[in-house]
């Protein structure tokens, strides 16, 4: 007996591998509970990949989406659709990583009382969009696909950024089943997710390191005849623009010209600029990355090169990184990096305060100052300085051709030189036509909607 | 009556407002009851005195005398024998002294090199009568049992385990526990739901004190292991009432028949005799239980351990489990031939094969790890050698034939945060779920693994501490954690190594389980399948739970503790001849 009951210790080694696993577990818990918390597909935190729990205002307090109870959006039908895809759906097709990025600042995690909110306070974020520009913007675009964007360069905040087509959240159109193809890449957000065929805009890259590697670049004169020729090949423009300037040039948008631009810069140096500017860089903000953009020359012939400077051949760049390059040329070589998420707050506590980062320098502050008066030209002498009442804007414009007999897209970017609406823009509308005519008007709403946020 | 109306309104507006406050202090209040409680409870099971009865006494001629405290004991020259006697002629383990139920003894030889000797005679087994002279190794002895009023004076003075006022005390403690979670879950479920939370919480409390009262009728003063599993099956029904209100009553049906099996077993433990023969049956039924399932069992989720039995479905695997510490608990007399154990090995290895037909991998552990126990309880290390060969074997079947569904939960294990939304599913939500809960956890319905699969069976850890804190569900493993060290403290007083064999073994399934289910929730150890005792849903898996504590419950000699030991009788007093 004495024998049998001794062994019956050797049951103890269960008991050993029971607590010792709790207490791993446990280990395991001090130390990373706060990060399973906020892990892919927490039940508590997300609905599906989107942020799950909290509310999300614009930057003037205005509820955008309220997920204390259900997932409830804005009251107002254009809000809900300009601002879901930042704040994603209930399906979960449309993803938005931005708010979901500060799950843990929206959550008030601690390891005592887990997620447990004794005042019930959710989570709040504070973006930086304004809602009422974003109602602008879409109403401008109508339902034209593209998208707009528009930041402040000194701050980085991104006041408006809509993408079109969008729908309505609480009122779901049968998209599966649509044949017309209005509804056709619904669940991108063009602004981070797409590259585009930048066309002209891009000569303002070029222009940029003509004037950094030319040394006599604004003292040359460069003569369009209609077309300029690469044996069988050639670049051509719609119409002679005889002899101009860099400066006449890029506001004639004259492909000729920029021909000859880019065979003075070369192969080498064109690349090198490129990528100095970053235009082909993502851009990396509130846990998005950007789509990335496209310049590769490696195996292009003369007249490749040439349409390559002025932003057609394989060229393609993201619209939010062309606006937070168009931000670094109204900055003097520098810009704010654009953010989405101003603050996030958890009851009384201040969470997350968003501060501004500067970009490197990417061109001298003499370029860029060379490059704002040549785009204030353009607006003055092209575009009409009327459009856009009490701002100084300094623009260019772009229509990308797509091949395949498809219409043009319309490119505008550009920025605002106002010390009070430090603002760079862009503004994409698919299969638009010419950039200028189409994009003006609707820039002119935005950027007075944008005036009077900021005179607020 | 105005006035009544404007209360009423008032209180329907402010609803939401002392739900908060409800829910905010009941978050601290559980923890903190429940450990009251189960203080109260652990302390006598933890730190019993081990007070051991006196059977006989054991004179030999030199004038020394033996206590004989067991109902078998080994004489041998061994140190760890009952009655070591440490001269060259003894063999090492000589002969075994048996009581029986009716207070007769027998000795028998233990295939001892110079044999036992009655009143000069070798004998292989003999009964002995009084005045007998035994003589082992030349040593000769005689055996003074024990008088019937020395056994009324001896059961007056061992200490009485428990008492009635505390055992009442800890239950109305439950009580008021039940009486927060109902209330909690119906401050924050669905009217429709309130019948259902009602009886689930409510028909736990019957059973309690009803089992408390006929406790105190056949005078057993013992309850701190039937509140511990009380209270499991309290928070098991927490866990059901927020998973699926409708299943309260057909777990609280489940766990009535736990309590009648508890008592069955029980009795059937009490007299060991009894025990012996319902040991053949038991064994018999285990198999059969086995057999049935796989010619008319089920398949679900890669397990085909399912029998549909007018609407319910039952695990009959579970029950075999039960019958497997029947099949393994064994007298010391039978312990001491071997060609016992192989038998059980041999059985085993059946019990082995239908378990991998079935696919059930969970079950099969718990199956491999009772049976180490049962075999190295039996053997020591004499079986090292079949018990080495035997596990093997076991562990190749179940890797052969249970490899597709093994592997795909192996594959993952560790490695469930880079599969979030597939394989790791179950696992990263009720970690997930877990932290989410903290400390105090999230409040009653307010959790959100209820939408992952098994939320409330595999996934009842998590959906607990989801709810109610960590700090319950840590107190859940205490629970089990306590019921087995009582086990084994226990174990050593048992009359019989029947008892040992049983208490031991049936801690260690509940242990196993226990290990299974909590560690594989949380990634420590692959996600198997298996149930917590007492806690999860699952019927078959708590008529087991309550089985296997009547086990322990048989190992437990404290005097008037336990309903399936046998006080001794209150005979007439027969004349005494002997000075006391």
């Amino acid at each position: 007996m004495n024998r049998v009951s001794n062994r019956a210790s050797a049951v103890f080694l269960l008991i050993v591998v029971l607590l010792g696993g709790l207490g791993f577990f446990l280990y395991e818990y001090c130390t990373t509970a706060d990060q399973w918390v906020v892990s892919a597909g927490s039940p508590h935190v997300y609905n599906s990949t989107n942020i799950g729990c909290g509310q999300v205002v614009d930057r003037s307090g205005t509820m955008l989406l309220d997920l204390t109870a259900s997932r409830v959006y804005a009251g107002d039908q254009t809000i809900r659709k300009s601002t879901l895809h930042w704040l994603g759906d209930r399906q979960g097709k449309i993803s938005a990583p931005a708010v979901s990025h500060y799950a843990r600042e929206m959550t008030g995690y601690d390891l005592i009382d887990g997620l447990y909110s004794y005042s019930g306070n959710a989570g709040q974020a504070v973006l930086t969009l304004s809602s009422d520009i974003q109602k602008v913007a879409l109403e401008a675009l109508g339902d034209r696909k593209g998208t707009i964007g528009v930041y402040n360069y000194q701050t980085g905040e991104i006041l408006c950024a809509v993408t079109s087509p969008t729908y309505d959240p609480d009122n779901v159109p049968d998209i599966e089943g649509d044949t017309s193809g209005a509804y056709e890449g619904i669940y991108l957000n063009r602004f981070t997710q797409s590259s585009y065929v930048p066309g002209s805009i891009f000569k303002v890259v070029t222009t940029a390191a003509a004037l950094e590697s030319v040394a006599d670049i604004q003292e040359r004169t460069f003569t369009c005849t209609g077309s300029y020729a690469y044996g069988n090949d050639k670049v051509t423009c719609e119409k002679k623009h005889g002899t101009q300037s860099i400066r006449t040039a890029l506001a004639n948008s004259c492909n000729c010209a920029y021909a000859q631009i880019v065979e003075l810069v070369g192969k080498e140096n064109m690349v090198k600029y490129v990528k100095q500017f970053s235009v082909t860089e993502p851009v990396e903000f509130d846990g998005i990355t950007t789509a990335r953009g496209n310049y590769d020359v490696s195996d292009a012939a003369a007249v490749e090169l040439a349409w390559s400077g002025i932003g057609q051949h394989t060229d393609l760049v993201n619209p939010c990184r062309y606006m937070t390059f168009m931000g670094a040329i109204a900055g003097g070589g520098t810009a704010a990096e654009p953010y989405l998420v101003a603050q996030v707050s958890v009851g009384e506590e201040i969470t997350y305060t968003a501060e501004t980062t500067m970009t490197e320098r990417i061109m001298s502050e003499e370029t860029a100052g060379t490059i704002r008066a040549f785009m204030r030209n353009n607006v003055e002498a092209v575009y009409g300085a009327g459009n856009f009442k009490g701002l100084t804007v300094c623009a260019k414009s772009g229509t990308s051709q797509l091949g395949g007999g498809q219409t043009s897209n319309a490119m505008f970017g550009g920025f605002v030189t106002d010390a009070e609406y430090p603002l760079a823009f862009i503004v994409v509308v698919e299969n638009g036509g010419y950039g200028s005519s189409t994009c003006v008007p609707i820039l002119s709403k935005v950027l007075a909607a944008c005036k009077a946020e900021l005179d607020k | 009556m105005e006035q009544l109306n404007q209360a009423l309104a008032f209180f329907a507006e402010a609803k939401d407002t002392y739900v908060n406050v409800y829910f905010g202090i009941l978050r601290y209040l559980v923890p903190a009851l429940s450990l009251i409680l189960l203080w109260r409870c652990f302390k006598p099971l933890l730190w019993f005195k081990r007070e051991p009865e006196i059977w006989a006494w054991l004179y030999l001629n030199d004038g020394t005398k033996y206590a004989i405290t067991h109902w078998e004991n080994v004489i041998g020259r061994h140190k760890s024998s009952d009655v070591c006697i440490d001269f060259p002629t003894v063999s090492r383990n000589h002969a075994v002294l048996t009581r029986y139920d009716d207070g007769s003894w027998t000795i028998s030889d233990a295939n001892s090199k110079s044999g036992v000797l009655v009143n000069g005679k070798p004998v292989q087994i003999c009964a002995l009568e009084p005045e007998d002279v035994i003589t082992v190794g030349g040593i000769e002895m005689t055996l003074v049992p024990i008088t019937a009023r020395q056994e009324q004076l001896m059961s007056q003075l061992r200490t009485k385990a428990g008492n009635g006022f505390d055992s009442v005390a800890n239950l109305l403690f439950l009580t008021l526990l039940q009486c927060l979670f109902s209330l909690a879950f119906m401050m924050g479920g669905k009217a429709e739901n309130f019948s259902h939370i009602l009886m689930g919480f409510g028909g736990i409390a019957a059973c309690q004190w009803l089992l408390l009262i006929f406790y105190a009728l056949i005078r057993r003063s013992s309850f701190e292991l039937e509140t511990v599993a009380f209270f499991l099956c309290t928070l098991g029904m927490a866990v059901i009432a927020t998973v699926d209100p409708t299943e309260t009553v057909k777990q609280l049906i489940a766990m009535v028949i736990g309590l009648v099996t508890f008592i069955a077993v029980g009795w059937s433990l009490r007299d060991l005799e009894r025990a012996k023969k319902v040991r053949y049956l038991a064994t018999a039924m285990g198999i059969g239980f086995l057999v049935i399932t796989l010619l008319f069992g089920q398949e679900y989720h890669g397990a085909k351990n399912w029998l549909l039995i007018g609407g319910f479905t039952i695990q009959p695997s579970e029950l075999s489990k039960l019958c497997f510490v029947y099949a393994g608990a064994s007298t010391m007399e039978r312990i001491m031939n071997k060609r016992n154990l192989i038998l059980f090995i041999g059985y085993s290895v059946v019990i082995c094969g239908f378990l991998a037909l079935m696919n059930d991998f969970g079950t099969a552990l718990i199956f491999f790890v009772a049976f180490l126990v049962i075999a190295y309880l039996r053997s020591g290390s004499v079986g090292t050698i079949a018990l080495a060969c035997t596990s093997l074997g076991f562990a190749g079947v179940i890797a052969i034939k249970i490899a597709p569904h093994a592997l795909r939960r192996f594959s993952i294990w560790r490695h469930i945060w880079e599969d979030p939304f597939n394989l790791g599913y179950q696992q990263t939500r009720a970690i997930m779920c877990i932290a989410s809960g903290g400390l105090f956890g999230l409040g009653a319905g307010r959790g959100k693994l209820k939408n992952v699969f098994a939320a409330d069976s595999d996934l009842a850890f998590a959906s607990l501490s989801e709810e109610w804190g960590l700090i319950l569900g840590i107190l859940a493993v205490l629970c089990v954690v306590a019921i087995a060290i009582f086990a084994i403290r226990t174990a050593a007083l048992a009359r019989s190594s029947f008892y040992i064999i049983g208490a031991c073994t049936a801690a260690a399934i509940l242990l196993t389980q226990a290990i299974l289910n909590c560690l594989g929730t949380v990634d420590v150890l692959p996600l198997t399948g298996v149930t917590f005792p007492f806690l999860s849903n699952g019927g078959s898996s708590m008529i087991c739970a309550w089985g296997l504590l009547a086990f322990i419950k048989a190992a437990d000699t404290r005097q008037n503790a336990s309903f399936a030991v046998r006080l001794l009788k209150r005979r007439k007093e027969e004349p005494d001849e002997q000075s006391i």
